[in-house]
């Protein structure tokens, strides 16, 4: 669907994008997750047209995206960071206007954007100017906007930013919602926990570079951090629990009534365990499990927190 | 408190923009009204008035008064015809025009009713005034004295046909030496004022009293029209700033087509604003606006094209909103001063007046001066309209330049 190879963007003495490559299948959600000032913006500025990058090329189909800017403009839809949006227009108003720009006119317009809005669940707030609308119904619209001439592939800035937990739940079922119906789109963000919950693969970006790739599977994998299991006991038999340690070539920690131990596989270690726990008459009272998170692996990969 | 001052002074002269236009704004407004008023230099010299000479005596006596009267400081006489004088004043490129008809030298000498005519154009009449004031005091002198001689020549002869011509000769001689007295009687403003120049409006003698009101409509129509166009051409820098023309500059148009869009609609705006005002000029205050219309609708189109264009212009060429408002307002002021709009451009100094054909505002007052004032042929307004088409050409043109590198480059 999309494949850019060795993009690479300076403003004047800062470099923005260094030689970075990804490719995009279709119907794949692909993140973007970084800090702010890691080159995400950039890298979609680049790869919606909007700026030309100092090297590197982009192809969306085969087809290179500067020699062919119009025909690819018309199979991509932008999702910009800001509310690009007039306020004192209504939702349907806005609508109709983004869409005749993509050439779309007359009825078929009028049953796209009802269907958008029906998708976005602001159809009964249509006629209503979108100054008066909440945060969360903004960003929805903001992405409604961006879907109306049927792109093949939408790039999604930090769709997220600045609204409350219960909105961002509504446009992360809409978010699923496209990717089920086989869109594909390259979602940045610096909240792990969307790239958690949404993305097929996440693409692990700082200082204008991809650091790492892959599934979330894949990125704990390639971790050297491991994921800590902690189990609490109603009965901690001290012998009982050193033949548990033995058994498991002493990668427990016994600590007084606790066992820890250390793996990067836990959805295989764990039902082992408890099983072995059990077989020993060991009644298990609490179990915990410290997963390698994205936040984790930011840090191991760049020394810094996400949100630094 | 002083902390909080100097975090304040800290803070505005950080905004170069701000600082450049708070001193420079007055600056500028100080230095436009200083030349409007003729103030500058210390200099309290008044521009000469040019004053359109048409000469049909072809005498000795009229080429007297005519190196007289050019010889006089406030005065620069310039010969026409009398069809390119007349011609001259109904175009308003020229105030008043002086003609001596033929048998000026003979009625001079005669005693008789001096042939002779002042013609003017009345929206200049505080210029018209001055130059009345100043030709007659100057004639006066010229043409009285032959004039009262020749009265007397005529009575003695008349009076004692007995006379030899040698007796004659005498009392000439004795007449001539006692005259000089009389030039310095107080009775010779009695003369001045039993005698008149003739004068002739050609330019608004049709009207009455209509020339403050095109002056107030043209004036502020056009300057509040470059006040409107600039806020709608700033509406562009709005898109950029609350992220809308990044959704633009991806969709499938081109970024000049955005700024045409733009042009389109300031120019929609501008072309609603005028009919407005001149609408309300006819209803309201009595304008009649049906004198020539297809004149009028020229103006309005050309007028509305050059000031969209001044509005995109100004979009194009400023970073920010904040900036726009601040520059625009210092450029409308600045040419409105110098084009008419805020003051008739005939009252002030000849170097303003040449300066004047730069500002939008100029232009399009003086057609619809052309028109309502004048009250030209559509064929007269044309070189306005043309000039207006070209600026508003020539700012567009920049305007797409200007958009291409500033615009695209902040995204």
């Amino acid at each position: 669907m999309l494949k850019a190879s060795k993009l690479s963007k300076s403003y004047k003495d800062v470099k923005a994008l260094s030689g970075i490559s990804l490719e995009i299948k279709k119907g794949e959600l692909y993140g973007l997750l970084g800090p702010n000032g890691a080159g995400k913006s950039t890298c979609i500025n680049i790869l919606s047209s909007l700026i030309k990058p100092d090297s590197g090329d982009v192809y969306f189909d085969g087809k290179l995206l500067s020699e062919n800017r119009k025909t690819c403009r018309q199979i991509l839809g932008v999702v910009p960071q800001e509310i690009a949006l007039y306020e004192d227009l209504t939702a349907a108003e806005n609508l109709l206007f983004w869409g005749k720009l993509y050439g779309i006119k007359g009825k078929a317009l009028e049953a796209k954007i009802d269907e958008i809005l029906h998708m976005l669940g602001l159809y009964d707030r249509r006629k209503h100017k979108v100054k008066t609308y909440s945060g969360g119904m903004k960003r929805r619209i903001n992405i409604g906007a961006a879907l109306l001439h049927d792109p093949e592939i939408v790039f999604m800035d930090e769709p997220t930013v600045g609204i409350d937990p219960q909105s961002r739940n509504l446009i992360f079922e809409v978010i699923e919602q496209l990717h089920s119906d086989g869109l594909s789109m390259i979602y940045t963000t610096h909240y792990m926990e969307e790239a958690e919950r949404l993305c097929d693969r996440i693409g692990i970006i700082d200082e204008g570079k991809i650091l790492r790739e892959g599934t979330l599977a894949e990125l704990r994998k390639a971790s050297s951090i491991k994921e800590e299991i902690s189990l609490d006991f109603s009965n901690p038999e001290k012998n009982e629990l050193l033949n548990l340690k033995k058994k498991h070539e002493n990668n427990l920690i016994l600590n007084e009534h606790e066992l820890i131990l250390s793996t990067n596989q836990s959805d295989v270690d764990l039902p082992i365990l408890i099983q072995d726990c059990l077989a020993s008459q060991l009644k298990i009272e609490n179990i915990s499990i410290s997963n390698v998170n994205l936040e984790s692996i930011f840090l191991e990969l760049t020394g810094k927190s996400l949100r630094d | 408190m002083f902390n909080l001052a100097l975090k304040d002074i800290q803070q505005y002269f950080k905004d170069r923009t701000a600082v450049l236009l708070s001193l420079l704004l007055p600056i500028a407004l100080m230095t436009i009204f200083a030349l409007m008023y003729g103030g500058i230099g210390g200099s309290s010299e008044s521009k000469p008035i040019t004053l359109l000479f048409t000469d049909q005596d072809n005498t000795e006596l009229s080429q007297e008064v005519y190196s007289t009267l050019d010889s006089l400081d406030g005065l620069k006489l310039v010969s026409k015809s009398f069809p390119e004088a007349k011609k001259l004043i109904q175009k308003g490129k020229n105030a008043s025009a002086f003609v001596l008809y033929k048998g000026f030298q003979d009625s001079v000498n005669s005693g008789q009713k001096l042939p002779m005519e002042l013609f003017y154009d009345e929206a200049k009449e505080i210029e018209v005034g001055l130059l009345q004031q100043a030709l007659w005091s100057n004639l006066f002198g010229i043409t009285m004295k032959k004039n009262i001689k020749g009265k007397i020549d005529d009575w003695i002869v008349e009076k004692n046909p007995e006379l030899s011509a040698d007796e004659i000769d005498d009392i000439r001689e004795q007449i001539a030496e006692q005259f000089d007295g009389f030039e310095k009687s107080e009775d010779n403003s009695k003369l001045e004022e039993d005698s008149e120049l003739p004068m002739t409006a050609l330019v608004g003698e049709k009207k009455d009293g209509n020339l403050g009101l095109i002056q107030a409509i043209s004036g502020v129509a056009i300057m509040m029209l470059l006040f409107s166009v600039s806020a709608s051409g700033a509406s562009l820098l709005t898109e950029k700033e609350e992220g809308t023309l990044r959704r633009l500059l991806v969709a499938p148009i081109s970024p000049s087509n955005i700024l045409y869009g733009k042009m389109l609609s300031t120019l929609f705006l501008a072309i609603l604003q005028l009919t407005v005002m001149f609408l309300y000029s006819w209803l309201v205050l009595g304008l009649d606006i049906f004198i020539n219309l297809p004149a009028l609708i020229l103006m309005i189109l050309a007028s509305a094209i050059a000031c969209s264009s001044f509005g995109i212009f100004m979009a194009s060429v400023c970073k920010s909103r904040k900036q726009v408002e601040s520059l625009s307002t210092l450029v409308i002021l600045v040419l409105s001063a110098l084009g008419g709009s805020m003051m008739p451009l005939f009252i002030m100094p000849a170097i303003m007046q040449k300066i004047a054909v730069i500002s939008v505002n100029y232009w399009a007052m003086d057609g619809f001066f052309d028109i309502f004032w004048r009250q030209l042929p559509i064929i007269d307004v044309l070189p306005n309209v043309l000039v207006l088409l070209g600026i508003g050409f020539g700012l567009t043109t920049i305007s797409v330049i200007s958009f291409r590198k500033t615009i695209l480059r902040m995204m």
